[in-house]
């Protein structure tokens, strides 16, 4: 999976690693490399600006998980709103 | 060391504009929280807040002063106004130099800075208003209390986030038990209902859209609300020689910081903070019936809270009340530990807890009694409020029945 969107995504989250890794993928965890809870809600605010799309709150969307915990979790919950709200 | 004594209390919130008429919707359990009326919200998401209703700064202060106060100054002065009224004291030119002022906000003037940025940012003005400046500063309301009531002893403000009034009533005690002086005028105020308030506390994912529903399951955050509370504090040496009325006692109380994150609670410091409240006032946690907890409805802080509670009480923890009044009247962020003192002190003086409100179901990982849905009387001899700041700040107060 390494479509332009994946990489886009992918260069966000390595941007606001605080500990930033050669390389990763959808398996990498959000917390090895470093996105604690406020480096996640920065980088949310990051995909949002970046994508034009609004990301619900962890347990806010039944149909959309946001409560990441690995690489793959953001870039599936990304690729939807972006399909939803094009 | 000396006793220090709560004389007189005021408080302007979204569950009215004086005392009685907050502790009369507390413990009936009345929430103030409704779409947001007073200002526009652009593009934020959240259309709810507590605000403070029925309040027309013209029926209670003059033009001048209007153009000179931000909306927590003003809130600041009507809640100072009501608790020294109610202390019945009269500050001599000798007391004046004998009383503080520990007075704490978050922001402070966050309604200034929203008018003049949209003056030059949106507006594009050539020029801006001079009282900005003195109208923003965190400590313009301790000033204004100061002028309005002739106080010339030391005048300071806490700020440190959400407990900024917890650590101004403990610096006050602190003052007031080194014998520096005999009276202090402290608690704090907070307008923060703004758009760009909305917007960043929404950026940081802790906003509730639906509603305040504090260690439930499902609790979608916190709600904004604004206000202020004021306590006057005495030496008992004091209260006793003029005869004052005495609600409680300011027994002890403990801070401490968690340095671990900007914005995720650690059970450790909450725990550390009640402990240290409870060996300043010389109470066994035993002594604790009711606590007023910081209960932000948030999913961060409450299974937190809770297990900072059972860590510190052990097995206390499942006789203990503990609700959060911010159910009601929202998160006055560095007002909310003053609102909340008073609440506490209304627990013990009508010995009734109040209620936690907008209950929706049961959270496994917050398994202590809440008091949901209705206030219920209780025997409340000595009592803790919680405040657990944005940063790991952390401040407990311990309040006892007096007489």
């Amino acid at each position: 999976m390494s479509d332009e969107i994946t990489q886009q995504i992918y260069s966000i989250l390595c941007e606001n690693a605080p500990k930033p890794p050669g390389k990763i993928d959808d398996d990498t965890e959000l917390s090895s490399i470093g996105l604690g809870s406020l480096e996640v809600v920065e980088t949310v605010f990051d995909l949002e600006e970046k994508f034009d799309i609004t990301i619900p709150n962890p347990g806010e969307s039944d149909e959309i998980n946001t409560n990441f915990r690995n690489v793959g979790d953001v870039v599936s919950a990304v690729k939807i709103l972006i399909e939803l709200e094009t | 060391m000396k006793r220090i004594v709560i004389t007189g209390v005021g408080c302007i919130s979204a569950l009215g504009n004086k005392t009685s008429e907050f502790t009369d919707k507390l413990f009936n359990g009345v929430s103030g929280i409704a779409a947001v009326e007073r200002v526009k919200v652009f593009k934020a998401r959240t259309k709810i807040a507590a605000e403070v209703k029925n309040f027309d700064a013209a029926e209670h202060f003059t033009a001048t002063q209007i153009s000179q106060m931000d909306r927590h100054s003003l809130f600041a002065i009507m809640a100072t106004r009501e608790a020294v009224a109610d202390a019945g004291i009269e500050f001599s030119p000798s007391l004046a130099e004998r009383t503080a002022i520990s007075y704490g906000t978050g922001i402070g003037g966050q309604n200034t800075q929203d008018e003049g940025y949209y003056r030059l940012y949106a507006e594009d003005a050539k020029r801006l208003h001079p009282y900005p400046v003195p109208k923003l500063m965190p400590s313009a309301a301790a000033s204004h209390i100061s002028m309005a009531f002739g106080i010339t002893g030391p005048s300071l403000t806490t700020t440190t986030a959400c407990a900024s009034s917890a650590h101004s009533m403990g610096v006050a005690m602190m003052m007031l038990r080194s014998g520096m002086v005999d009276v202090a005028i402290t608690g704090g105020a907070e307008a923060p209902i703004t758009a760009s308030s909305f917007l960043a506390w929404e950026g940081l994912r802790v906003l509730s859209k639906d509603g305040c529903s504090p260690f439930s399951a499902k609790r979608g955050g916190l709600v904004l609300g604004e206000g202020a509370g004021t306590l006057i504090l005495e030496t008992l040496e004091h209260a006793q020689q003029r005869g004052a009325k005495i609600y409680a006692e300011l027994a002890g109380f403990g801070m401490c910081s968690d340095a671990h994150n900007l914005v995720q609670p650690l059970e450790d410091g909450m725990a550390r903070a009640m402990k240290l409240a409870l060996k300043d006032a010389n109470l066994a946690p035993t002594d604790i019936a009711y606590i007023n907890a910081h209960g932000t409805g948030t999913p961060q802080n409450d299974p937190v809270e809770t297990a900072a509670i059972r860590a510190v009480f052990e097995d206390h923890a499942d006789n203990l009340l503990v609700s959060s009044s911010k159910s009601m009247h929202g998160h006055i962020l560095g007002a909310s530990s003053a609102v909340e003192a008073i609440a506490t002190i209304a627990a013990i003086t009508q010995q009734c807890a109040p209620p936690t409100m907008g209950f929706i179901e049961t959270d496994p990982a917050c398994d202590l009694d809440y008091v949901f849905g209705q206030s219920r009387p209780q025997k409340i001899e000595a009592a803790l409020s919680n405040s657990f700041a944005f940063g790991g700040l952390n401040a407990v107060l311990a309040f006892k029945r007096f007489g």
